[in-house]
Formats: structure tokens, sequence, C-alpha cells
């Protein structure tokens, strides 16, 4: 994201707004955005009012403001002077904004947001079968982004312990090699706020793949929100709880079920 | 699609917190697709969900309210989220759909087990389901859990640390409401995951302990 220093008053509103905390005032008293930090996820221009105040007025305002040891606050979701200007982004940056901004459909697999339907469709898809235990690793969430060279130390080391990951996938569609888990080495300094690793085994791969996670959380520089899901049995259970649990693993109380109401319609 | 997923807070507080999704699934013809979807929204839109959307219409799509929300839907979305506050009424939304039959996968994000019995007692299993295992890696790195609760509300985690600091301090201060607060907090949530309801309750509870 760029801001347009023409136009920009220093006010400082937009700062709160950036997932990543990286716009900062300059030292020319104006917002600048670090682009070497910044995901592209256009949070700051989408959720802030663009307003249309003369830039020359405001900061003739906030001087006058500043005599009276007054602080100019313009509402806290707006850019008094619209001062955005969001780039046209180029590759491999563009991949900022495809992980980032929820409102971008991945090209590789067509869905928007983090890029894939994992357990959603699974009632249609039957991407996990009945003996797998699917897994969703997303780097940089909550809060803190991820570059891809941290998701690749996943995934190779994930790759080691024999496991499938999902094709309809775009962290997949940038790998090199899926026997190895090796991304494109493009790609490896790009920061997005968070992806998803997703992948399958048969159900008895749980515990080394949750000791490969353990092992691996080690070595990155961000973290990772972890899911586990599976078909459930004709009785609604789910054969990896106890796995879980023996491997030391706490399960949340919530996550997501699948109500199986889903069916191709012609 | 969304990553409601980690939700994070103590049982009785999740207690109020289910979304419920329908996504259609890739590669399902779009023909007919906006009428079976309108018909979906009627239905989950007349249990009144505190939260309600899809980023096929862009940011704040429920700011028009359930009617313009309806009239917008086109063969192109795919999909929708409404986020509700009790299970008695997630229950009564389960059962609307399974007569309606409109044949989109459903998803329903909220207490496992709660969610299965509400099956069962329906007369069906779930399909699949999932868990989270938490944050693993660098959460030295992460806010208090006060921060994080009000951040995981958005799905694709939208709702800066920062900005949920500076509501957080507006509110102690009395230059917001909770009620205000939580809805600037909704605003960059473009799949409307954000229960808006207990984003208040826990500004309220911030403002209580200052």
């Amino acid at each position: 994201m760029k801001i347009d220093k023409n136009k920009c008053v220093g006010c400082g509103n937009c700062h709160a707004w950036c997932t990543m905390g990286v716009i900062y005032v300059d030292s020319d008293g104006k917002s600048t955005v670090n682009e070497e930090e910044c995901v592209e996820c256009s949070n700051c221009y989408r959720s802030l009012r663009q307003g249309t105040e003369n830039p020359t007025v405001v900061r003739s305002l906030r001087r006058i403001l500043k005599l009276f040891h007054l602080t100019y606050e313009p509402p806290l979701d707006l850019c008094p002077t619209g001062a955005f200007a969001p780039p046209k982004l180029e590759w491999p940056r563009i991949l900022r904004a495809q992980f980032s901004d929820p409102l971008v459909v991945h090209p590789s697999t067509g869905v928007g947001g983090r890029g894939t339907e994992e357990i959603k469709t699974n009632d249609v898809t039957n991407r996990l079968k009945v003996g797998d235990v699917g897994f969703v690793v997303e780097l940089g969430r909550p809060g803190l982004g991820a570059r891809f060279r941290d998701v690749q130390k996943v995934s190779m080391a994930l790759a080691g312990q024999g496991v499938t990951f999902e094709p309809n996938n775009p962290v997949t569609a940038l790998m090199v090699d899926t026997q190895t888990g090796e991304l494109r080495p493009d790609v490896l300094n790009e920061k997005v706020l968070s992806c998803i690793i997703e992948l399958k085994a048969p159900i008895e791969a749980t515990p080394r793949i949750l000791e490969t996670l353990r092992r691996v959380a080690g070595e990155i520089e961000t973290v990772m929100s972890v899911g586990i899901g599976s078909r459930c049995g004709p009785d609604g259970s789910l054969a990896y709880e106890p796995l879980v649990e023996q491997a030391g693993f706490r399960l949340s109380l919530n996550g997501k079920t699948n109500l199986g109401m889903g069916r191709m319609v012609p | 699609m969304t990553n409601t997923l980690h939700r994070r807070g103590s049982l009785e507080d999740l207690k109020k917190d289910y979304i419920i999704f329908c996504t259609s699934p890739k590669g399902q013809s779009k023909e007919g697709r906006a009428r079976r979807l309108k018909e979906y929204a009627r239905i989950v839109l007349s249990h009144k969900p505190v939260m309600f959307g899809s980023s096929a219409q862009g940011m704040q799509s429920w700011a028009a309210g359930p009617d313009e929300f309806i009239n917008r839907i086109t063969d192109d979305q795919s999909g929708m989220s409404a986020t509700f506050t009790d299970l008695e009424t997630l229950y009564e939304v389960i059962e609307d759909l399974r007569k309606a039959d409109l044949g989109f996968c459903v998803v329903v994000s909220g207490l496992l087990d709660e969610v299965a019995e509400c099956c069962h007692q329906q007369g069906f299993e779930r399909h699949s389901a999932e868990h989270s295992l938490g944050i693993m890696g660098r959460t030295d790195r992460l806010p208090s859990s006060q921060i994080l609760e009000i951040n995981t509300l958005c799905g694709h985690g939208m709702v800066s640390f920062n900005l949920i600091k500076k509501v957080i301090d507006q509110v102690k201060l009395g230059k917001l409401t909770p009620k205000q607060g939580a809805a600037l907090l909704a605003k960059p949530c473009a799949c409307a995951a954000f229960n808006t309801r207990r984003a208040e309750e826990l500004l309220e509870r911030a403002r209580l302990m200052s």
C-alpha cells in the first residue's frame, strides 16, 4: 500500500487499522507504509472512509489547534483527505494481496479468503475420506504475518512424514515438489497476513505429525494456528481424538462441523 | 472463505457464538444458484442473526439490511455466513435448512459437542468435524488473551491488535460506548463472522476493569 504524501496530513488515524502495525509517521510528519513489512491486505484503504477534505486546510487547522494545545481528532474510521493510493502489484509481490486480502480470489484455486474450501465442502468433495486425518496449519495467524521462508520450513518438515498436500490449496500451488514441500525460491521473502498448509495422511500418522509440528514450531519466527479434522464415524465420532490427547495436545471445545447437507446440484 | 476455527474464550462465552456458513462447492453449476441462495438467506435471516454477510458483496454487506442483501445475491455469489448467539436459535435454523434441502454445504462453527447433539436430536449425525489445537511457535510475540479473543472473532484476522487496543482505550475513556466500539471493530471483517454482541460484552468487561 502507498500513501500519497501530497494528501496525507499526518493525523495518524490509519496506523491502528494496519493489520501488521507498519504504518508510521516519517521525519516529514506524514504517514508512511513500511513496504517491506506490509502484506497488501488493503485493510487501511477499505476500512477507513476516504474523505475529501483539502489537505492544506486540514494542515492549517491542525497548526491552529496546536497553538491552543488542542489536537485534531477526526472520527476513528476516517482518512480525512483520502490519502491512500493502492499500487498495481506485480509478481511475486502480488502474492501478498492474494493471501492477505479476503476480497481477492486466489487464481490457483478460484477461492477467495485463504484460498481453500478445506472441510467446508467435504460432504461433496470427499477431500477427507474415512480413515484420513486432515491438518490445516495456518502460519502467521493470529496477527503476526508470515514469510514464505518460514512456511517452507514447516511444509518441508511435514513432507518428511509422508503426508499428501491438498492439491486445491494455494500454498501447495507454490510448491516446486510436493514430495519435499519445497516452495518456489522467488516467493520465499514474500510476507502474507496468513496462509494455510493443508494436508492429509492416514489417521495412524497423527502422533508423528503432531510431534513434527511441535519440533518445527521452535524453528520459525512467527506463530501458527493448527487445526485437525476428519470425516466422522456413523455415530458422529472422531477417530483422531484419543490420538491427539495421547500426544499431549488439548482439543478445543469449539470447532467446525460439516452438517452433511451438501450435494452436487445439476 | 474463512477460518473461525481458532476463536477463543471461556465455555460461557463460546455458548453465545455460533456461525453458520453455506458454501457452493467449486465445480458446481452457477445456474439457478442465486435463486437457491436467496431462499437460504431468507431462512437464515428470518432467525435474526447478530451479523450476516458475504465477501462477494464487498465490505459491510450487512449494512444495507437483510432485504437489500438478498436482492444483491447473484449467481456469482457462492455462499454467505450468519452469526447467532444461542444454540436454540441455531437448532431452529438447521431444522428449517434441512426441510428446504437446498443442496449447499452447511458448516457450523461453535461448540462441537453442542452442535453434534443438535444434529443427533434432529435424527442425523455430523458428516465431518474439525478441532483447533491452538497456537504454536513464537507465542511470546502475541498480545494478551483479551486482545486475541477479539482478534479471532474475525475469520481472516483483519481486526488488528492495535485497533483493538485503541478501541479498548477509547471505551475506557468514555469516548466510545462498547456498542460503538464493537461496530468499529466489525468494519474490517469481510466475511461477517465477527460476533458484534460478543465484542460488545468483551469491551464492557474491559471498561468495568478500568
